[in-house]
């Protein structure tokens, strides 16, 4: 860990570790100290996820591993909902909406309408394949450990760009609820940043152990109950609305100002489409995403949850942009106008959610729940993403390449260091973070988008996809993500900065390009080297067969038992 | 396996439709999946090529929903941003910020129903779990089997 810390201290040089003054990265407008109400809601939060994970533990070894028997629909929905929603859904989504008006709304599309795509083509099929996440997935339906480790790297890459906007998120709002600590050398937000990554790492040391699914469902009841009584509350108050902001709001768009309401005023037509895209395949190729649809029942469960996830999602996600706009309005009232020069701040859009809750002049308590909510989102994110970028190292690298023979003692250890390295990762890369939460989280998904969507896509409806097709569009979906991250200078190096790239393959929908030139490459290749032996093929077509299918197996299992010692001669 | 003996005359009965007296229904029943190429745009079985009929249908609604709106607004600006009666919203806010979601959600609800209209059509039962679990883990935790699985 030690080895990368330094690696990415060098990386990064100077010119980031100069720290920031203590006026920068602090939301103007944002009633920032200790307040000792909100800071026992956000204790009392964890510690209530915590214990709700203790208490069900037990019924979790056996539900959520073997055989989910006791998760619905309804609740599987709801477990759903609790694993989407990030910082970057809580307070990113308003801040964008906030900041650039309808070039925002790409994120509001594309992290819902994203599901349908994931239930029509992904849902089902991955769940009868039996492997339920991404290197598991691309190492076996590839035969391949090199195409096992691209994945895993890849999820690993997705877990640290991800959690980089959770970082800034938990930052800026710890920032709101404790005030800033004042530890020497670094700025309030940095110093609230660091403090609650440390807490996060512990937390995850102690719910690792519990990721349960009853601990999801009460998180998704809290989160989006903060969510939606501030939202009320607020308009409300605001006198914008009075039982449904998500459709009241509209009145107030025609009177913000141009920058909020008139589309392509602020990003083109093009970048709009591109973010969309990007975010709508890259919701498809998230490796934890695909986790939920194992812990039901059957397949019609599976898709009916996915259903009901998304309607809990779209709870938040058609609550946000009222958010934004009454954040908007009462931030140019009370603050300073909020487009123009100096405009609101990339930092104040970041926690516009709570800014308009303040600003309405709700009672703190009932802000800081509000707070807690955005907290909750960011920590319980960072858990899940580290997990599964830890095990994509633990497990799916060092255990099944670098040393077959590891012992689960090394693996548990090679796991706990690269949380740990994750974590230093993370906190160094979001001292200075080079974009608001919800563009940091996008190149996430941009990458999701571009290396594993069309490995997940086209492993699953087209039987000859091969591995040497795999290994060429999985490395030339890297690159491609790669490209533009160092055009505009994402990894804290200087930009590169060419005009050309940045215009038409921006790192924030960077998708759009890439997805059809990974499906491209993977076709042509694959068509030009052997097909895939008729085992992984057999894989495939049972992946799409009706037949009901017992839960505990995977396709895998049934064609070896077809070709082995099952009774092959049996079919009609 | 004869991967391609059933493979073809599937597909050849295919071609004579009814008039072979043998339904949809009937011919699913002698498919076997392991023998099936799997090519999202050649479905080989009958089941397979209903589902596609739907998957595919839903997903041009869909592309129509999620980029529609936006593009129309590109095209034409000024008829898209008109606030709408009523809800005050201009046009095109409403078409994404709400269509969007609200569309791809009432499409998810579509193709499931759909997709289990099929299912009926072919007959096909869902295993359900033994209603065991969901009481006595839940209420007494320590006195389960954990981790054994039935």
């Amino acid at each position: 860990m030690n080895g990368l810390a330094f690696a990415a201290l060098s990386l990064i040089g100077d010119a980031a570790v100069v720290l920031q003054a203590d006026e920068e990265l602090l939301p103007e407008g944002l009633n920032i100290g200790f307040k000792p109400v909100p800071a026992i809601i956000v204790i009392a939060m964890m510690g209530l996820f915590l214990a709700a994970g203790v208490f069900y533990k037990v019924a979790d070894t056996s539900d959520m591993w073997v055989a989910g028997r006791s998760i619905g629909n309804v609740e599987n929905g709801m477990a759903i909902g609790s694993n989407w929603m990030s910082a970057a859904s809580y307070l990113g989504m308003a801040a964008l909406i906030a900041l650039s008006g309808v070039y925002g709304l790409a994120f509001v599309v594309g992290w819902t309408a994203g599901y349908f795509v994931l239930l029509i083509f992904l849902a089902a099929q991955m769940r009868r394949f039996g492997k339920y996440t991404a290197p598991d997935f691309i190492g076996d339906r590839f035969n391949s450990d090199a195409a096992r480790a691209i994945a895993a790297v890849t999820t690993f890459l997705i877990g640290f760009v991800y959690a980089l906007g959770q970082a800034r998120g938990m930052g800026l709002v710890g920032l709101y609820i404790l005030g800033d600590p004042g530890i020497p050398g670094l700025s309030g937000y940095q110093a609230m940043m660091v403090i609650f990554m440390i807490i996060t790492i512990a937390y995850l040391s102690l719910s690792g152990m519990l990721g349960a699914t009853k601990t999801m469902v009460l998180q998704y009841v809290i989160l989006i109950g903060a969510f939606l009584i501030g939202l009320v509350v607020t308009g409300y108050a605001g006198g914008y609305s009075t039982i449904l902001p998500q459709l009241e709001y509209g009145m107030l768009i025609s009177e913000l100002s141009a920058e909020f309401s008139e589309p392509f005023v602020n990003q083109s037509y093009y970048v709009w489409i591109a973010t969309a895209f990007s975010l709508i395949f890259g919701t498809c190729g998230l490796p934890h995403v695909l986790v939920r649809f194992y812990t039901v029942e059957n397949e019609r469960m599976a898709r009916w949850s996915c259903t009901w996830g998304l309607f809990f999602i779209s709870l938040l996600y058609l609550s946000a942009p009222a958010y934004a706009a009454f954040g908007t309005d009462l931030y140019s009232s009370e603050v300073q106008p909020a487009y123009g020069d100096p405009g609101m701040s990339a930092e104040a859009g970041d926690v516009i959610v709570v800014l308009a809750t303040q600003l309405a002049g709700l009672p703190t308590w009932l802000v800081g729940i509000v707070a807690a909510g955005g907290i909750a989102a960011a920590v319980a994110t960072v858990a899940g993403l580290f997990i599964a970028g830890s095990s994509a190292i633990s497990h799916d690298i060092y255990a099944n390449i670098i040393n077959p023979d590891a012992t689960q003692r090394q693996q548990v250890l090679v796991g706990r260091l690269s949380i740990v390295a994750l974590g230093a990762l993370t906190i160094l890369f979001s001292l200075d973070p080079s974009a608001p939460i919800a563009a940091l989280v996008s190149f996430a998904f941009s990458l999701a988008a571009t290396v594993l969507f069309p490995m997940f896509f086209l492993g699953l409806w087209w039987e000859k996809t091969n591995r040497q097709g795999a290994l060429a569009g999985m490395s030339t979906g890297l690159i491609l993500w790669l490209i533009p991250m160092f055009n505009e200078g994402h990894f804290q190096i200087a930009p590169l900065g060419i005009e050309f790239l940045e215009t038409w393959m921006p790192a924030i929908g960077s998708g759009l390009i890439g997805v059809p030139v990974v499906f491209a490459v993977t076709i042509v290749v694959s068509l030009v080297t052997p097909e895939p032996p008729l085992q992984t093929k057999q894989m495939v077509r049972q992946c799409h067969s009706p037949d009901p299918m017992p839960k505990d197996k995977t396709a895998a299992d049934v064609v070896r038992e077809r070709n082995g010692n099952g009774p092959t001669p049996a079919d009609d | 396996m004869p991967d391609n003996t059933t493979h073809e005359s599937e597909r050849k009965e295919r071609t004579v439709v009814t008039d072979g007296g043998r339904s949809d229904v009937e011919r699913e029943k002698e498919i076997d999946y392991l023998n099936v190429e799997i090519n999202l745009l050649k479905p080989g079985t009958p089941f397979m090529r209903d589902h596609n009929r739907v998957i595919l249908t839903g997903f041009f609604l869909w592309a129509i929903i999620v980029f529609g709106p936006v593009t129309a607004t590109r095209l034409a600006p000024d008829l898209m941003t008109q606030p709408i009666p009523g809800l005050g919203f201009p046009l095109h806010y409403f078409l994404i910020a709400i269509g969007g979601p609200g569309g791809a959600l009432l499409l998810s609800v579509w193709y499931v129903r759909k997709r289990d209209k099929i299912d009926e059509k072919y007959g096909i039962e869902q295993v359900q779990a033994p209603e065991t679990t969901r009481t006595d883990t839940s209420s007494e935790p320590a006195a389960t089997d954990g981790g054994v699985d039935r």
